[in-house]
């Protein structure tokens, strides 16, 4: 009953927002992001992690018995730590925004709180309309959030935002349909529970496979975004209101990888298995590319969003390596790309609070007028870059081990599907993301201090902001700070947790003969039948 | 040359190997208190942190992070010591302390990835901490006084603590990923410290170049990482070398003759070449010295930048796998080209901070070539000599700057030795110049240099092809070494007293501090060091000296440095670098002419009889060592080094020395500006520009790399713009435009509206299920 707490919580938030007055909205909404946050811990210390891969807490309400679709949740680890992502980044957002949304605050606040809901629901789902629908009940309040609260440019980007995602899911929901009417014409009665169609879409033939994942990926690989359907994540990013940035690098892009993982990966096994080099290539693809166009950008935030693209290739290839460490990487990347994104979203809504600019032509050298904002910024950007000792090097270097690893006969003599150039062309990511987000600091951080031109802090209508961070935002930024360390230094229990629910999505791939399909390339995926190697 | 272990003579021999027990020892359990080490300087950088986050008001001006780190990083040394001298050459120790990354995907050995913070404590990771801890609390005792009128003094101190931690885990760590830990944090540190004078646009870019150029090196490291771990299914060292000892990788199969052997010590190489500055990476070295001095010379001079020998050391047995040594090769030519090109620029600066830098790299590409040529001990001691001559030499230019108001021109001083106060710093410069240069016999630097370069000469141009080339390349590097030392002390410190402050003191009079170079600056009056400057000066200066005692102790082992490395990973030992007679043809396979068998100096093994191929041509050559025109190169090298680095200071003295005794009676000049050099540089013609100008390296590297990078960032944001999101996504046909035209109204902001819309999204699912249902 738990997760259907979380997923209700919200919802009553928004609701008590939406009818209460006008002064109490913010005050409600972080109330209910701190009870929906103690939920979710509620839910961690009631699930049994020394059996990480079973679904847990699972309730089932029956909504429509003669089409087989229920109201079914339950986690296993990797859903329950990226529902405590989600969870955490909600208080921080909400607090983010005191200051930068002075005007209808009900909406904002109402917007905001109801949109964890959906997301919480697609991490918890087991039944697959369950799940589809909050994918796209998502797609509502942020479509709100940046078409109200965003820049100039907001009405455009909240139409692309939408249109591309939800077109995109339609085909995806045309995949999944096929799949239950394939297990429906089986066994002669409808059902949409995740389990049960899981098997019946593994046992289709790879021509049926590839069709199905052909049509998920549409709707997944644009949420994620994958190169070449990421164009509308940079026009979004930039003109979303800052909450709305973290949580949709935070979280919302995490919707996208968390199906491939629950659905793609292990319902169409051989199809994955046959393209996981076409995907892998895309990723890597997205990861220079996008990386040198960070180089290239003018807006702070613009460049971060582009970041995000980069950075998420590193997340899918991992995953498509299709062994341990590359899916435990991945899984990894999820949530810290969350936490270092998003908090690199915060510290530049920060500056745009106080300057209304976001320009790094206008902006310089901020370190002597704000060196606490400096230090986090800093922080931040190391983690994102993938330092040692802080989150985002964990998930990097998993990320690419594995797909090293992949493709050498080594240890166990199994062969999967990627292999060393595809890690030496990716690990160059490595290389433009110091590039990058290192020209970014040396830009506003660094260097000689630059401001906008009759820039003037007294010209605010409300009270202005200090020049150094205050303590709200101090207090906002530590959390995301210290999970960082966090996960940075002892990143062990997490992934000992992953290690059950990696196996269960692996086991699809027991005996699919990669060395057999790689060797000869003649698109054919050789089931070796009692073959025993399991792959690593 | 053929593959070692196909060879069954060599096998034989590295089965006894092991059964004598010198392969590879197993570990002992250490003390816990090792982990204080890098425990230590954790705790200071992280108070230094919070006081700089809590303590808004930075006026107070506090002296307490420096005392603090310091007392810190001596506790750190301290401890350092204690465990030295407890562990007094027995097994390793590890000391585990907690668990890092771990994920497993079964059972069984080799199905899990395990990367500890553990510590790993052989005769190579004591060598290293015993000076990286020395020297940082020395540096950071002078930097107490050094940056006391600087903004931010807990942010310098927070990062010097940083970077201490980094280094300990760099070199104490027991696995692969810890040890790229601490190269990364090492990375960031510098990148941090270089970047110290933040609103300085020249220290951010060259703080932002030593960054990404040394993650050009990372890369291959981090590649090296997984390859070793693909093969070994391990990064621990216990496994790793219990496996290469056997030449085996984790599945039992051998080795040699695999892409692997080649690869992985290719790929440790370009990680080593970044961090060490080599040839083609070195760039970022000269521009890191916008950074403080002390971390010039501590990080960019003695620890750090040494970080790439300590990796080729402690993984020299990989380096041995490959039978064609492909890797060794590379190690020695580019260390060597290095070592001489940076030699050639070095001469042609008058930065005096600069010159150190040039000299930095070049002492580098020595150790890099002793390295290739299989000294082992020699680079590894010139590592050691190097740390102390060359952290005085740059303290010492530390106080130059310090006191004459940042300049650092050779033109524009002379004389410090007569200037009252300044001869403590004269002194040391004078010893560390001394020792950098070589002189024969009483300086370190002489004996460790002359390690590599007799060595150099030994190994059979057979092993490494050209290997006595390279021994002459060197010498006649060390005259230009000479040269370029004795070009500053002649220059800077002797002769008549002139000077022109820099301009961090005139910063609004401008036009005062230039332009008279002719003579001294009326109202500037140089600020001459303190006690604290003075104390480490004076104790590295002697450090320096008494670092030619580890040469004489421990004979069997050709000196301390060799006994700390025989208990070591990096205690293989190529057969030809013992001449004693009795070892003359041990552990050399004859049927290849390489002898890459681990051996120890104390117990010699013979390989059996039928590994001697009669029956090979050359087999008679290759056992004999090369020698130096025809003499034994261990006994020439006296002569020959101390030929060359007389002629460099002689030149030095013709070219710069002042008139009188201080220029050897060679020497003409009268004032700081001019010099006979001069004219010699016109002479020259255009090369002497070209050398000052670095050979236009950077300049070839901006046209070639950095330009077409951005040149194609640029085209994949037009491409992006226009082709995918414009021509494509944009452009697919009216849909989409006619859909955003009817969601248009929907965004009224009535919330009323919105759930109608929601309500209607379900509803059109339900819709669709229904469909697809009938």
């Amino acid at each position: 009953m738990t997760l259907w707490l979380l997923i209700l919580l919200p919802i009553a938030t928004a609701a008590l927002i939406a009818t209460g007055s006008r002064g109490a909205a913010r005050g409600t909404a972080m109330f209910g992001s701190i009870i929906s946050l103690i939920a979710a811990g509620i839910a961690a210390f009631q699930f049994d992690w020394a059996n990480s891969g079973a679904m847990q807490l699972e309730s089932i309400i029956p909504f429509m018995p003669s089409f087989g679709i229920e109201l079914s949740v339950g986690v296993d680890a990797v859903a329950l730590a990226l529902i405590l992502l989600a969870a955490l980044l909600q208080p921080l957002m909400v607090m983010g925004s005191f200051s930068a949304i002075r005007d209808n605050e009900k909406t904002y606040y109402a917007w905001l709180s109801v949109l964890l809901a959906p997301m919480i629901g697609v991490f918890a789902a087991r039944d697959l309309i369950f799940f589809y629908t909050c994918f796209e009940l998502t797609l509502v309040p942020m479509f709100v959030l940046i078409s109200l609260f965003g820049s100039t440019n907001r009405k455009k980007a909240a139409i692309k935002f939408f249109l591309f995602t939800f077109t995109g899911s339609i085909l995806a929901l045309a995949g999944f349909v096929y799949v239950a009417w394939r297990a429906a014409a089986e066994a002669d009665v409808w059902t949409f529970d995740i389990a049960t169609l899981q098997t019946v879409a593994q046992s289709m033939t790879l021509r049926e496979q590839t069709w199905v994942m052909l049509a998920m990926l549409a709707g997944f690989a644009v949420k994620i975004p994958l190169f070449p359907v990421h164009t509308w994540l940079p026009l979004a990013h930039t003109e979303a209101p800052t909450a709305g940035s973290v949580v949709l690098a935070g979280v919302l892009l995490k919707l996208g990888t968390y199906a491939v993982f629950r659905f793609v990966l292990p319902f169409v096994p051989d199809a994955v298995a046959e393209y996981a080099v076409a995907i892998a290539m895309l990723s890597i693809v997205g990861i220079i590319y996008a990386g040198l166009i960070c180089w290239v950008q003018r807006d702070v935030k613009k460049l971060v969003a582009y970041s995000s693209v980069s950075h998420l290739g590193f997340c899918v290839l991992g995953m498509v390596a299709l062994n341990t460490i590359g899916l435990g990487g991945s899984i990894m990347y999820m949530i810290n790309h969350g936490l270092s994104t998003g908090a690199l979203f915060f510290c530049i809504g920060m500056i745009y609070e106080r300057y209304h600019t976001r320009s790094m032509d206008e902006l310089g050298g901020l370190a002597r007028r704000m060196p606490i904002w400096a230090f986090f910024m800093g922080f931040f950007t190391m983690a994102s870059v993938g330092l040692p000792g802080l989150n985002g090097f964990v998930s990097e270097f998993m990320c690419l081990l594995g797909t090293f690893q992949s493709g050498a006969a080594g240890v166990g003599g199994v062969r999967g599907p990627l292999g060393f150039w595809f890690a030496a062309v990716a690990g160059t990511g490595m290389i433009v993301a110091a590039i990058y987000l290192l020209y970014m600091v040396g830009k506003i951080v660094f260097g000689p201090l630059k401001e906008p031109s009759g820039h003037d802090h007294h010209d605010d209508v409300h009270a202005p902001l200090p020049t150094d961070l205050t303590r709200r935002e101090i207090g906002l930024l530590v959390p995301l700070a210290i999970a960082c360390i966090v996960l940075g230094v002892y990143p062990t229990p997490a992934l000992r947790a992953f290690e059950a629910p990696i196996r269960n999505t692996l086991s699809a791939y027991q005996s699919v003969d990669f060395e057999h399909s790689n060797a000869h390339n003649n698109g054919h995926i050789a089931r070796v039948s009692g073959k025993e190697g399991a792959t690593p | 040359m053929s593959v070692i272990a196909n060879s069954p003579g060599v096998l034989s021999t590295l089965a006894s190997a092991t059964a004598s027990g010198f392969t590879f020892h197993a570990a002992d359990a250490g003390p816990w208190w090792m982990a204080l080490v890098p425990g230590l300087p954790l705790l200071g950088a992280m108070i230094c942190l919070a006081m700089l986050l809590f303590k808004r008001d930075s006026g107070g001006r506090s002296r307490l992070p420096a005392h603090l780190v310091t007392a810190l990083l001596a506790g750190s040394f301290l401890i350092t010591l204690l465990g030295f001298f407890g562990w007094d050459k027995g097994a390793p120790w590890v000391t585990h302390v907690f668990e890092w990354i771990n994920i497993a995907w079964g059972p069984g050995a080799g199905e899990s990835l395990a990367a500890n913070v553990s510590f790993y404590m052989d005769g190579l990771s004591w060598l290293w901490m015993l000076f990286v801890t020395g020297l940082a609390t020395a540096i950071c005792l002078y930097a107490s006084e050094y940056m006391a009128n600087d903004k931010g003094y807990a942010r310098f101190f927070a990062a010097f603590a940083l970077f201490v931690v980094s280094m300990s885990c760099l070199v104490m760590g027991d696995n692969l990923v810890l040890l790229y830990l601490g190269w990364e944090g090492v990375g960031l540190c510098s990148y941090l410290l270089i970047g110290y004078f933040y609103e300085k646009p020249s220290a951010v870019a060259a703080a932002k170049k030593a960054f990404i150029v040394n993650r050009i090196g990372d890369l291959g490291l981090a590649l090296a990482i997984y390859l070793i771990f693909t093969t070994f299914g391990t990064v621990r060292y216990e496994e790793l070398f219990a496996m290469v000892s056997q030449g085996v990788d984790g599945s039992g199969h051998a080795l040699a003759d695999t892409w692997q052997a080649t690869w992985i010590p290719l790929l440790l190489m370009i990680g080593a070449f970044g961090k060490s500055a080599q040839f083609p990476l070195y760039v970022w070295l000269p521009d890191a010295m916008e950074g403080p001095t002390p971390v010039s010379a501590l990080i960019h001079a003695a620890t750090m930048v040494t970080a790439g020998v300590y990796l080729i050391a402690r993984m020299y047995p990989l380096f041995l796998l490959d039978p064609s040594l492909t890797a060794l090769h590379i190690v020695a030519y580019v260390g060597t080209f290095t070592a001489f090109l940076a030699a050639t620029i070095g001469m042609a600066q008058f930065d005096i901070k600069r010159i150190m830098a040039y000299s930095t790299l070049s002492q580098l590409g020595y150790m890099f070539a002793g390295l290739g040529v299989m000294a082992t001990n020699g680079a590894a001691y010139h590592v050691f000599t190097h740390a102390f001559f060359k952290a005085t030499l740059f303290l010492a230019c530390g106080a130059v700057m310090h006191g004459f108001a940042g300049q650092l021109d050779l033109r524009k001083l002379s004389g410090l030795w007569h200037i009252k106060g300044w001869r403590i710093v004269s002194i040391a410069m004078l010893i560390g110049c001394l020792n950098l240069a070589g002189i024969p016999l009483i300086t370190s630097g002489f004996w460790s240099k002359d390690m590599i370069i007799a060595e150099a000469f030994t190994t059979p141009n057979g092993v490494i092809a050209g290997s006595s080339v390279i021994g002459w390349v060197l010498l006649f590097t060390a005259g230009l070494t000479a040269y370029y030392t004795f070009r500053v002390f002649f220059r800077v410190f002797v002769g008549p007293v002139e000077y022109v402050p820099g301009d961090e003191a005139h910063a609004d009079d401008d036009d005062h501090a230039h332009g008279n170079s002719g003579h001294s600056d009326e109202h500037f009056h140089p600020h001459a060091p303190g006690l604290a400057i003075n104390l480490v000066l004076a104790g590295l200066a002697i450090g320096a000296t008494l670092a030619i005692i580890p040469n004489f102790i421990d004979k069997d082992h050709h000196g301390w440095v060799g006994g700390l490395l025989h208990e070591s990973t990096a205690h293989y030992q190529s057969g030809f670098t013992h001449h004693e007679p009795d070892n003359e043809h041990a552990l050399i396979d004859a049927s290849t002419g390489a002898a890459l068998v681990p051996v120890a100096h104390s117990a010699p093994i013979h390989p059996p009889a039928t590994s001697h191929g009669a029956d090979t041509p050359h087999a008679e050559e290759a056992v004999h060592a090369g020698s130096f025109l025809g003499m034994d190169p261990h006994k020439a090298m006296y002569y020959a080094s101390a030929f060359f680095a007389t002629v460099g200071i002689l030149f030095a003295a013709f070219l710069h020395g002042p008139v009188g005794m201080w220029g050897l009676g060679l020497g003409k000049r009268t004032s700081a500006a001019v010099s006979r050099a001069d004219a010699w540089k016109r002479a020259l013609g255009p090369i002497g520009r070209w050398a000052e100008h670095k050979w236009y390296v950077d300049e070839f590297y901006a046209l070639v790399l950095h330009a077409p990078l951005r040149v194609m960032a640029h085209i994949f944001h037009a491409f992006d713009k226009l082709i995918i999101d414009g021509a494509l996504v944009d452009g697919t046909g009216l849909l989409p435009r006619l859909v955003g035209r009817t969601l248009r109204p929907m965004q009224s902001g009535v919330l009323q509206g919105y759930a109608t819309g929601m309500a209607a999204g379900i509803g059109v699912i339900v819709l669709i299920v229904l469909v697809m249902t009938l």
